[in-house]
């Protein structure tokens, strides 16, 4: 009886296998994920679980544009496909995830992949520089990853989070010289990255209040205000994600709490802050930062372009500053595309974004830092303030920009002209 | 100060802890299953709740529609999946595992057709009263009427419940239905309706512990939301501690986890915010194995 | 008796072989697949073990897959070690976690037990941010080093992974299955049909479910060990709660007293999802849908083998073998 079971379990695994050997490998072509008529991407994200939130409208925003580019003659003929897949933002499933879209897909490129931990995964165990695969444009802004000895594929955009602190410090000298600050903080790399930017601008805290990431709630916020109000803080930052910002103005809104608030780009998006009920008079006069132009700012040619075609894209979702990065992405990505010639490879990708990247047309005001040498995306942020509306919009109604580096250089005032947006905002 | 604010945020976080608790403890002792799906039933609630708000403009008229979604919601799973799992998988090594198994699958399938309906997105619904704080001489606390409403509601349920519960021949009969089911079948008891009703009103409550957390919250109800993981694991563990047997227990067991949390966030590190359940857990276990008002044997009904 | 013994080496040797030539035979991403089966193969055997035979419910081996993982990675990067020795620190530690487990275990019955494993579950991966030896949120990288060199050229480091954890896991299965079939496992049995009369019978119960507990973590730790492996990285989101979960739902997909049934479990849990992937894309309209659909199909999935298949496909075949044997007699 036992016996006859184990040989059906061995019968049953030979099936198994034989199905696993069914799936075989496509054959070679010249260039990996280009055809004649299609150019395949792939990127991982979280798209369920509760990392998912505000992130999840990345895909549709980056297939905006790419639907966009489409049917308007794609990249020399070619269409860009996005294949999306959910990570859940798990390490395992980034791997897992990644594997299949360079193994099985065949993706010429990873575009935009989220998260730290995910990244770094990804970069040690499905290796694409090893395998010669660009990873573009990613969606974390921890400074390590644009080392690019230890990530030779690897191209970061958003400003590292120790640029932000520095010039956030750099403005708090200037402006609030001799005040008690206050520094809410996520307890991980991302908190550490930005101590270690403060530290550099020589910024001293009254109080500092580091949260676990995934406790933001409003009862954790209701503590954290009890600490800064203990403190006396006259100006309070809030240095984590979109989720802790939220639940510390809502609560500040109820408890009557008002001290200078200065909101870090990662969770200062007026758009998604609002959505999630927090009165748009709490934001009136906090100072925020961010790398591209106000999302409600329609006089700007790029947001006025990007909001026009998600809208018809996806209606009903409200364009945010996620949108806007996912379809300015979406846009580098076409330009650097285009740029690697008639039969892009690889290869000639990166040389593209190596030579013309920080000439690429983007809606960001700050310049990027793609070189031979470096693999730096953008380098600073404008500083703004907050409407009686809560929105953000620069001081004055000039946007004022700062730039610096990720280690010890000087935030300086930045002389960048942004390049006009191409005709129909198609790559030439 | 700090201490009457440390000791308010506990209790307010603690009382939707126990709401949540007593929809747990409803089911345990109807059926005896740890229902993990209890936070996906309470969230299919609030969508319903959030439903009748942007229809009818009136949060007293959404809280009953959630209420009422909620216990049908919970009385169908009863009928549809738990009879069967009682019938198929109630012995063996499987008996104790099965329900976890079903529950979870249960919580994932709600969870992924609640966001094929109402999309990944925030939706919002607007608390009945205001949230803004009191003020007691001039400092304003994190007390606020809609806190203080939440508080005396889930008093008056449990109250309500534990009417029903020891003073009705419902209770009798929920209570016999769970712990022998033969004997109560034979003394006339229709043990599989009572069962059903345990559901029901767990349902019930279950859904009124989502909407208070939404409003309490900030107001914005998603599938993926960190105020609805957070409610699935308080509510089990608050449960646990009080001893998943007694109501009372399920209160003091949220108050215990509430106020705990809260006093661990601002006195010791916000970086033990996911380990001091497991070390409160811990402690109550080792001193009380059946958690505080648990019944020492399975048998005492 | 020494028949069958040899006769399971046998078995085992030609699984090993299978699995060899195999490995030379199917693309890249199967064989990294395939790692990943090993492994699952080697966590859900550990819930077999414990919860099939003692009787005890986990709702937290994720935690202990997550202690083995940091106890090798953390020899690896301090102290050098060779990786094989790495393996047995992590075994070795994560069976310390679960003897000090087991022993608050051992007080503790069905829901009571669940709720401690879950709060561990959630609570444990999250202290890596408060040491910094522990890497934080994004991790300590993890290098089991490249294949040598005497493999040839060709040599893909994943088949190396692949290798690695399949021996880990014939191994881990010939352990198991010895130890179950053993005086402990007998022990656990007995405790598990019928708790007072095991006592009666001179058996110390809550030595045995220490046991059944410390044995337990050892293995699920080795299988978190080998899961950094194949990710490169040890990081606490690896481990969340969908991962014990997960396991638990592997271990009744296999059928939780069918030790050999782990590897249906470990194949569903790595082939389901990529089927889902490719019938939402099929069927789906809406992005909401085909976002949505993997994750409704395996819970679905769960749902229903919990109901229909309770004690797993082999046991109901067995079952129903029997019976159709039974009527013909």
């Amino acid at each position: 009886m036992k016996a006859m079971n184990r040989r059906k379990l061995i019968k049953v695994s030979a099936v198994l296998a034989a199905v696993s050997l069914a799936v075989t490998a496509v054959p070679a072509q010249a260039a990996v994920g280009v055809s004649s008529r299609e150019i395949k991407l792939g990127m991982t994200l979280p798209m369920t679980g509760t990392a998912s939130l505000g992130y999840n409208k990345i895909p549709g925003a980056a297939k905006a544009y790419f639907d966009y580019l489409n049917k308007n003659g794609g990249i020399n003929g070619r269409k860009v496909k996005l294949i999306v897949k959910d990570d859940r933002y798990v390490p395992t499933e980034a791997v897992a995830k990644t594997n299949e879209l360079i193994l099985k897909d065949k993706v010429m490129a990873l575009l935009a992949p989220l998260g730290t931990a995910n990244v770094k995964a990804v970069a040690a165990s499905v290796n694409p520089a090893r395998r010669g695969v660009p990873v573009l444009f990613i969606n974390t802004g921890f400074s390590g990853f644009a080392e690019k000895k230890k990530y030779p594929t690897t191209y970061t955009v958003l400003p590292s989070y120790v640029m932000e602190a520095k010039i956030m410090g750099e403005y708090i000298k200037d402006n609030f010289a001799g005040k008690k600050i206050g520094l809410l903080y996520q307890d991980d790399d991302f908190g550490t990255d930005a101590l270690a930017g403060f530290k550099t601008a020589g910024v001293n805290f009254a109080v500092k209040v580091a949260y676990a990431s995934g406790s933001q709630g409003a009862a954790a916020a209701a503590g954290w205000i009890t600490k800064f109000k203990a403190a006396e803080a006259d100006v309070v930052i809030l240095f984590g994600v979109s989720s802790a910002t939220s639940a510390m103005l809502g609560v500040a809104a109820q408890l009557k709490y008002a001290p200078q608030w200065m909101l870090g780009s990662v969770g200062g998006d007026a758009t998604t802050i609002k959505l999630t009920g927090v009165p748009a008079g709490v934001l009136y006069n906090a100072i925020g930062f961010s790398p591209v132009p106000a999302t409600t700012d329609m006089k700007d040619e790029y947001v006025k372009f990007f909001s026009d075609i998600y809208a018809k894209a996806v209606p009903g979702s409200t364009f945010d500053l996620n949108v806007l990065l996912g379809m300015n992405t979406a846009f580098m990505t076409a330009q650097a595309l285009q740029a690697a010639g008639r039969n892009p490879t690889r290869k000639s990708l990166m040389a593209a974004i190596d030579s013309k990247g920080a000439s690429f047309a983007n809606s960001a005001l700050v310049p990027a830092g793609y070189s031979k040498t470096s693999h730096v995306g953008l380098t600073g942020y404008w500083v703004g303030k907050y409407s009686p509306t809560g929105d953000l919009s620069p001081i004055g109604g000039t946007y004022v920009t700062y730039t610096t580096d990720s280690g010890s250089g000087a935030v300086v005032k930045s002389t960048y002209v942004r390049p006009a947006m191409p005709a129909k905002g198609l790559p030439n | 100060m700090d201490l009457l604010n440390t000791f308010l945020i506990g209790i307010t976080a603690g009382t939707i802890y126990a709401l949540m608790a007593i929809s747990m403890v409803l089911v345990w002792r109807s059926t005896r299953v740890v229902n993990f799906a209890q936070a996906g039933m309470a969230l299919l609630s609030t969508y319903f709740g959030y439903e009748a708000v942007s229809r009818l403009g009136s949060f007293w008229i959404a809280l009953p529609v959630a209420m009422i979604g909620g216990a049908l919601v919970a009385a169908l799973v009863e009928i549809i999946l738990i009879r069967l799992l009682v019938k198929h998988s109630s012995s063996g090594p499987i008996a104790g595992v099965a329900p976890i198994i079903a529950t979870l699958g249960l919580l994932g399938v709600i969870r992924s057709i609640s966001a094929m309906i109402w999309g990944g997105q925030d939706l919002r619904i607007v608390g009945p009263i205001s949230n803004d704080g009191f003020t007691i001489n001039g400092t304003t606390l994190v007390f606020s009427p809609l806190k203080l409403l939440i508080l005396v509601t889930v008093l008056v349920l449990m109250l309500i419940l534990s009417i029903v519960f020891q003073k009705t021949n419902i209770g009798l009969a929920l209570r016999a239905s769970a712990y022998a089911p033969e004997i109560a079948r034979l003394s006339g008891i229709k043990v599989d309706w009572v069962r059903t009703l345990g559901w029901a009103l767990a349902g019930a409550a279950g859904a009124v512990a989502g909407m208070f957390q939404t409003v309490n919250g900030n107001g914005t109800l998603s599938p993926d939301s960190i105020e609805f993981s957070l409610l699935l694991v308080s509510g089990f563990i608050a449960a646990v501690i009080g001893g998943l047997d007694s109501l009372i227990g399920a209160v003091i067991g949220g108050l215990v986890l509430g106020l705990m949390i809260a006093f661990v966030l601002m006195y010791v590190s916000s970086g033990l915010f996911f380990i001091a359940p497991f070390v409160i857990l811990l402690t109550v276990l080792f001193i009380r194995p059946q958690g505080i008002f648990g019944a020492k044997a399975a048998r005492r009904a | 008796m020494h028949k069958k013994q040899s006769r399971d080496i046998f078995l085992f040797i030609l699984g090993g072989v299978v699995l060899f030539f195999l490995s030379g035979m199917v693309d890249e991403l199967r064989v990294y697949q395939g790692a990943t089966i090993a492994i699952y193969v080697i966590a859900i055997s550990s819930i077999i073990l414990l919860t099939g035979y003692s009787g005890q419910v986990s709702l937290g081996h994720g935690a202990l897959m997550a202690v083995g993982a940091y106890a090798a990675a953390v020899t690896r990067i301090e102290f050098k070690l060779p990786i094989i020795l790495c393996f047995v620190v992590a075994v070795l530690l994560a069976a310390i976690g679960g003897a000090l487990l087991g022993a608050a275990a051992a007080r503790l019955s069905g829901p009571y037990l669940a709720g401690t494993t879950l709060a561990l579950a959630i609570g444990l991966p999250s202290l890596a941010n408060q040491f910094t030896v522990l890497g934080g949120e994004q991790g300590l990288l993890f290098d089991v080093g490249f294949p040598p060199l005497s493999l040839g050229e060709e040599f893909t480091q994943y088949k190396w992974f692949f290798w690695i954890a399949g021996l880990a896991a014939l191994i881990s299965m010939w352990i198991i299955k010895n130890i179950l079939g053993s005086r402990y496992g007998r022990t656990w049995r007995a405790i598990r049909g019928n708790e007072v009369a095991a006592q009666l019978s001179g058996i110390n119960i809550a030595r045995s479910k220490i046991l059944a507990f410390t044995i337990s973590a050892g293995i699920a730790g080795l299988a978190g060990a080998l899961l950094s492996m194949t990710i490169g990285t040890v990081s606490p989101s690896a481990f969340p709660l969908a991962l014990s979960f997960s396991l638990l739902a592997g271990a009744v997909l296999s059928g939780l007293t069918t030790l050999g049934g782990a590897m249906i479990g470990a194949v569903v849990l790595v082939a389901i999802p990529e089927i889902a992937d490719v019938v939402a894309h099929r069927v789906g309209s809406s992005e909401r849908v085909t976002t949505n659909l993997p994750g409704f199909l395996v819970s679905a999935l769960l749902i229903l083998t919990v109901l229909f298949v309770p004690n797993g496909p082999v046991e109901q075949h067995r079952a129903r073998k029997a019976k159709h044997l039974a009527l013909k007699k």
